[in-house]
């Protein structure tokens, strides 16, 4: 029955084993077809616990982790053992082995997945996989105003069914406002394992995605009460400090962000107009609106910094050789013109609708009203086509002036909230705009008379110019609601000096807090900030807790796991 | 002892209290939080040469932006006499450029200034200015200034001789901490024990006191405005000694009527170099037990003099000197303005005053004044001397080196800038007032340029265009350009609001009279216009304007 070179290795094994391990050998295959045959013939709850079940979860701000959990602790208590993962973490090996295979994952970027899923991603695309012993189901979270709603979701239950797997249950779309969906999901998945018979997987599941449920995000419309550059003349920086207030109550909390869809320029949709010789009142169809073209392109279609993907279509309208980049449409327009007007009919249709942009909310509702929010925005600059440009939705908030409307939606960030406890102490690492939850955080805990310690960490270029909201910090230093401050001007001194610097100079008083409770709170640029202040984190817990990296690494997920450490990188 | 413990003026406490000057300066520079230093600490900075100071243009921006005022520091130079090597200046340019405002300001005191060094900045400029030897301690506070010595070498063949009183002078008052050398240079603090200091003693002196020296018939120092004022007496072309005069100043305070400008009493005359030292060293003595520490309105020393009377005073002085003064000698000023252009002194040294308006040297559009000089102080052929007129004297010139100067001056335009400014302008003086100065009350250095502008033509109208009238302007009554003491002053009183004060003479023996109040500049040219028609008309031959306008306005007015 057996061929080689199967048949020489048990030649092989046999020969050189002794009587007993002989013995052990057989016990154990014998075992081994019990099982199997056991397995063929169970049916109901009886079979779960030897069902390999998998969960992995793909997450940037957590959500998605937090989802994963739950329905992993529902399992236990329904006595399904579920093994959970993050896909940073699982071992991609054991796809080809998986059973039951449960996906929880968010979308990013545009469209992109979590960069703690990428390489899952990757491989599933990569690969030419077998998944045919595979059932499974997907939980897609994502955000209805992107023009790629849930698309990592969405890709990886087209990407398993490809390779094999069958569906499970079908896989489900959130939208922001994701509990009732993904409760509804759990219990459908629950409920489907514990009647499982044999029949379960000729049931063929419903077709993914036919429906997702959009539910409308609550819509504000606010005005501008004031909008302030923060740094002085002469600083390389521009952030704005944007108040706006809202004619009805503002359903948030600190650590929430604000979402806004920025409108095109003007002069780029009029150019785009003149290079395409279209009549901007053209009335044009598209998936999601039917406009007028000038109203398109200005209100609802992305024409910044197409994704590759669509720079691609348009290559092929247009008949042109382009290569596999990202770039504004009126630059393609302009570098790889288009033959007439249908072409240009048919790249609109391309175009997606405008992403919105987040913006960490930095007051408080305790301290500045219910009906008021306001956000930090730093202007963004990039060097594109050997000219500074600047961000679309930066700019178009910073043009905002006193006076105007600004439509706004809440984006809910559970992973980001200050502890219950007030008297539990608080470390706040901000440099840039990421003191902007910080501001929100302080005022919270000043207006409420939380008791626990505050230290902030602040950073940016210049003292003079770019100390943002300088005289607030220094009166909640006076009224000592800010325990300590930790300042680093980068550009003030000829070596540079960074948050982390002031951390790792401070690392005694660092690992007290720590030790003694504190919560840690990582908001800013993800790169380089986020990884440098995480290194100098680590660093400190190895050095003053005389750990091995590895400890240190564990202290830091014990941390997260007791939901003391939170990180808003962007 | 008690009361009038209780009744001491908050710096006063702040004084004894601050461990030789030291106070908790070290910990205010380390507060990264803001710019600015503790509170206390912003008085016992001064008496380190510096001040705290804010951007005031930018006030009401900087804190629309949640950012505290833009707050920095002004450092003062003690350089007796105003006197710096080539070398300095070259340094001195380069601090000025790397820390400050890039701005070098020429006090009325002969000295320079820096503006808006920030506070992390503060410490590498004093130890840049120590690299070069110089320093400032004991310019500001409550202690003896920068003493003042007529500028110009060409004033007397003793000229050398004098300016070296004003180095003794200058150390005889040095107070004796090494809070200096600690808190900016770094020095290690040798004893736990505060220094002792046997004449300010842990309180220092009641008020700031200013010493200046006037060889005549030069004036230029203003001498008689001083706390102390020194009239060397040359006889038979040598120095003879001085007379000695006390209680000058100029401050007054809008609305305080127990406030007044005052010009020094001769109190007699000393001879030797023994004498002379002694006596201003027991001046300071007595103003430092008898001033009045309670009201710093009323601590100068023209106030300690009145209160006691003059007599008392010069009593108390001579019982602490052991010997009695010499009666005053004659003395006589005929010129206070400075001698602009090239001049030659007794030894055949070349020496030429530069005019720079209202002391600030920097390069404008008009003229690139501060390149100028730094070409001049590269070529090393050239000392700086600093006028009590906030100008600089390029000085000690060799014969044959002046070629090479002049030949720099054409080259900067700084030769037709000196020969072309008008007579008023070069006889003017404004004190800095806005953005830094936190008492002005209205514009003065950034304002009298262009109010000068406006009279000029007045002037040429009535064909006095040539005359030295001497103009001067402060924003506010503290009198830093010595504006009592002028034929012409404004004094600020709100923005773009001044009195109007004439009848002063132009030497400095006679202060003026406020004669209009709070105008603005329609009704201060409007005013001048009558006023200088009424002078050309009336006046006697080579009646100056201010002797004029004393008999025409005030003295009949008074009756
Ligand atoms: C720079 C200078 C004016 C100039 O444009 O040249 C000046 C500038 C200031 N003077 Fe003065 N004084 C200057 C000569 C004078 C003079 C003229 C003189 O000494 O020949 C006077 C009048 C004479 C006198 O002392 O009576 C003068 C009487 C004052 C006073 C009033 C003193 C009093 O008795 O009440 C103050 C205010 C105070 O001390 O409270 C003052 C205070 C100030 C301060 C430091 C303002 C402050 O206290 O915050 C000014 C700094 C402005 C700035 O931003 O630089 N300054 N000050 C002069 C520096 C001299 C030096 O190198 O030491
Ligand atoms: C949770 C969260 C909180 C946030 N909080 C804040 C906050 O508090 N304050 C804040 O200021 N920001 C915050 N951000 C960032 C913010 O959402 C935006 O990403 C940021 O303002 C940039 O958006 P923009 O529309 O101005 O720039 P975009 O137009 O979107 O451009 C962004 C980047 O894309 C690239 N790009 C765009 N066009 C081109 C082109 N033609 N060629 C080449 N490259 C191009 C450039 O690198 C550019 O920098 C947060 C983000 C998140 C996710
Ligand atoms: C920068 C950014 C980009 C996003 N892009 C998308 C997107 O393209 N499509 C989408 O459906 N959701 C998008 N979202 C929404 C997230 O998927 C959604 O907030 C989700 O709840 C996040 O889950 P997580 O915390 O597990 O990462 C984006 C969110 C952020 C912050
Ligand atoms: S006179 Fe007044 S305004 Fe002018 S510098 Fe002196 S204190 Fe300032």
């Amino acid at each position: 029955m057996l061929k080689e070179p199967k048949l020489k290795t048990l030649l092989e094994l046999v020969q050189s084993s002794t009587p007993e391990e002989l013995i052990w050998i057989n016990g154990y295959l014998s075992g081994i077809v019990a099982n199997a045959a056991r397995k063929e013939r169970m049916t109901g709850a009886a079979a779960m616990t030897a069902k390999k079940i998998t969960l992995v979860y793909g997450t940037e701000t957590g959500n998605a982790k937090r989802l994963a959990t739950q329905l992993a602790a529902a399992g236990k208590k329904k006595g399904i053992a579920i093994k959970l993962s993050g896909l940073d973490q699982y071992r991609l090996t054991d796809l080809e082995k998986e059973e039951y295979f449960f996906v929880v994952v968010s979308t990013q970027g545009e469209g992109e997945p979590p960069v703690t899923a990428k390489k899952f991603y990757d491989h599933i695309h990569q690969q030419e996989l077998s998944l045919s012993r595979m059932k499974y189901s997907v939980l897609a979270l994502g955000d209805s105003s992107y023009p790629f709603f849930c698309k990592t979701g969405e890709d990886v239950d087209v990407r398993l069914r490809a390779l094999g797997a069958a569906p499970f249950i079908p896989s489900q779309k959130c939208d922001v406002d994701y509990e009732a969906d993904a409760e509804a999901w759990f219990e459908e998945l629950l409920d489907r394992l514990q009647q499982e018979d044999a029949a379960a997987g000729e049931k063929p599941a419903k077709a993914t995605g036919a429906k997702a449920p959009v539910r409308e995000k609550k819509l504000y419309e606010g005005k501008i009460l004031a909008n302030i550059n923060l740094n002085d003349r002469g600083s390389a920086k521009e952030t704005w400090h944007i108040e706006i207030a809202a004619d009805e109550p503002v359903e948030y909390l600190p650590g929430d962000a604000l979402g806004v869809v920025p409108v095109n320029r003007k002069e780029v949709v009029d150019r785009i107009l003149s290079l395409t010789r279209a009549n901007g009142k053209d009335e044009v169809a598209t998936a999601r609106a039917t406009a007028p073209l000038s109203v398109l392109l200005a209100q609802h279609l992305n024409i910044c910094y197409l994704p590759a993907a669509i720079v691609k279509q348009y290559a092929a309208i247009a008949n042109q050789q382009i290569p596999d980049i990202r770039m504004d449409l009126e630059d393609l327009l302009r570098i790889y013109p288009l033959a007439d007007k249908e072409q240009f009919t048919d790249v609109v249709k391309l175009l997606t609708p405008i992403a919105p942009r987040l913006y960490s909310i930095s007051s408080s509702p305790v301290a500045h009203g219910d009906s008021e929010v306001h956000i930090t925005v730093s202007r963004n600059s990039f060097l594109a086509e050997d000219e500074q440009r600047f961000g679309l939705c930066s700019e178009f908030l910073g043009d905002k002036p006193a006076g105007s409307v600004l439509n706004f939606y809440i984006h809910k960030n559970k992973n980001f909230r200050l502890p219950d406890d007030g008297s539990q102490d608080v470390i706040m690492i901000g440099p840039g705009t990421g003191i902007a939850p910080f501001r929100s955080f302080l005022s919270e805990r000043n207006a409420n008379g939380s008791d626990g310690r505050n230290w902030l960490f602040f950073g940016e270029q210049h003292f003079v110019t770019d100390f943002l909201y300088q005289t607030e910090i220094q009166e909640y230093v006076q009224t000592g609601v800010l325990t300590r401050l930790s300042l680093a001007f980068s550009r003030d001194q000829e070596e540079k000096i960074y948050v982390q610097h002031r951390m790792r100079q401070q690392a005694a008083a660092f690992f007290e807090w720590l030790e003694d409770g504190a919560a840690l709170y990582v908001c800013g640029a993800k790169e380089p900030m986020g990884r440098d202040v995480e290194e100098a984190l680590l660093a400190i817990i190895q050095q003053q807790g005389r750990k091995t990296a590895e400890e240190a690494q564990q202290y830091i997920e014990e941390l997260q796991n007791e939901g003391r450490y939170h990180k808003d990188v962007y | 002892m008690k009361k009038e413990q209780q009744s001491l003026s908050p710096v006063e406490k702040i004084k004894v209290a601050s461990n030789g000057l030291r106070g908790t300066l070290r910990e205010s520079l380390q507060d990264d939080i803001t710019g600015a230093i503790r509170e206390d600490d912003q008085s016992l900075v001064k008496f380190h040469g510096m001040y705290q100071q804010d951007d005031r243009d930018r006030r009401e921006e900087r804190s629309a932006k949640k950012l505290e005022w833009l707050y920095s520091f002004m450092i003062r130079l003690r350089l007796p006499g105003g006197f710096l090597t080539p070398e300095q200046w070259v340094g001195l340019h380069h601090i000025a450029g790397e820390h400050s405002t890039g701005t070098i300001k020429i006090t009325t005191r002969q000295t320079v200034q820096l503006h808006g060094i920030l506070k992390r900045s503060v410490k590498p400029t004093i130890k840049a200015f120590n690299t070069l030897q110089l320093d400032s301690i004991a310019a500001c506070g409550d202690v003896n200034r920068n003493v003042m010595c007529t500028a110009h070498p060409a004033a007397s063949p003793v000229h050398e001789q004098v300016f070296a009183f004003a180095g003794k002078i200058s150390t005889l008052g040095l107070p004796k901490t090494r809070a200096y050398y600690e808190i900016w240079l770094d020095e290690e603090q040798l004893s736990e024990k505060t220094e002792e200091d046997p004449l300010y003693q842990d309180r220092y002196l009641p008020r700031k006191f200013k010493i200046a020296i006037a060889i005549p018939p030069n004036n230029d120092v203003d001498v008689l405005t001083n706390d102390i004022g020194l009239i060397a007496i040359v006889e038979n072309g040598k120095l003879a000694g001085f007379n000695i005069a006390a209680g000058g100043g100029l401050s007054t305070t809008h609305g305080n009527p127990a406030t007044y400008a005052r010009l020094a009493t001769v109190l007699g005359f000393a001879d030797t170099e023994e004498k002379i030292l002694k006596t201003i060293y027991e001046i300071l003595t007595t103003q430092r037990d008898f001033g009045n520490r309670s009201d710093r309105k009323q601590a100068r020393l023209k106030y300690t003099i009145d209160r006691m009377g003059v007599d008392a005073f010069k009593k108390e002085v001579e019982r602490r000197c052991g010997f009695e003064l010499e009666e005053a000698k004659p003395f006589v000023f005929t010129q206070r303005r400075d001698d602009y252009g090239w001049k030659k002194n007794h030894a055949g040294k070349w020496y030429y005053t530069v005019f720079v308006e209202n002391g600030r040297v920097l390069d404008s559009e008009q003229v690139a004044l501060k390149t100028a000089l730094l070409q001049v102080a590269l070529s090393g052929k050239a000392n700086f001397r600093f006028t009590g007129n906030q100008n600089v004297i390029l000085g000690d010139i060799a014969e044959s080196d002046k070629p090479a100067i002049q030949s720099i001056l054409e080259e900067f335009g700084i030769i037709a800038h000196t020969a072309n400014a008008g007579a008023l302008r070069k006889s003017a003086i404004a004190c800095v007032a806005f953005n830094t100065c936190s008492l002005a009350l209205a514009e003065a250095q950034r304002y009298l340029p262009s109010l000068i502008s406006r009279i000029e033509p007045m002037l040429d109208k009535y064909g006095i265009g040539e005359e030295e009238i001497s103009l001067r302007m402060t924003g506010c009554s503290n009198g830093c350009g010595r504006s009592p003491a002028a034929e012409i002053g404004f004094v600020g009183t709100g923005y773009g609001q001044y009195n109007l004060h004439i009848g002063g003479d132009r030497y400095g023996l006679r202060l003026n009279t406020k004669y209009r109040e709070s105008i603005n500049e329609a009704q201060i040219l409007e005013t001048l216009d009558e006023l200088f028609g009424v002078y050309v008309k009336e006046k006697t031959k080579g009646q100056t304007f201010g002797d004029f306008a004393r008999q025409k306005w005030i003295d009949t007015a008074a009756k």
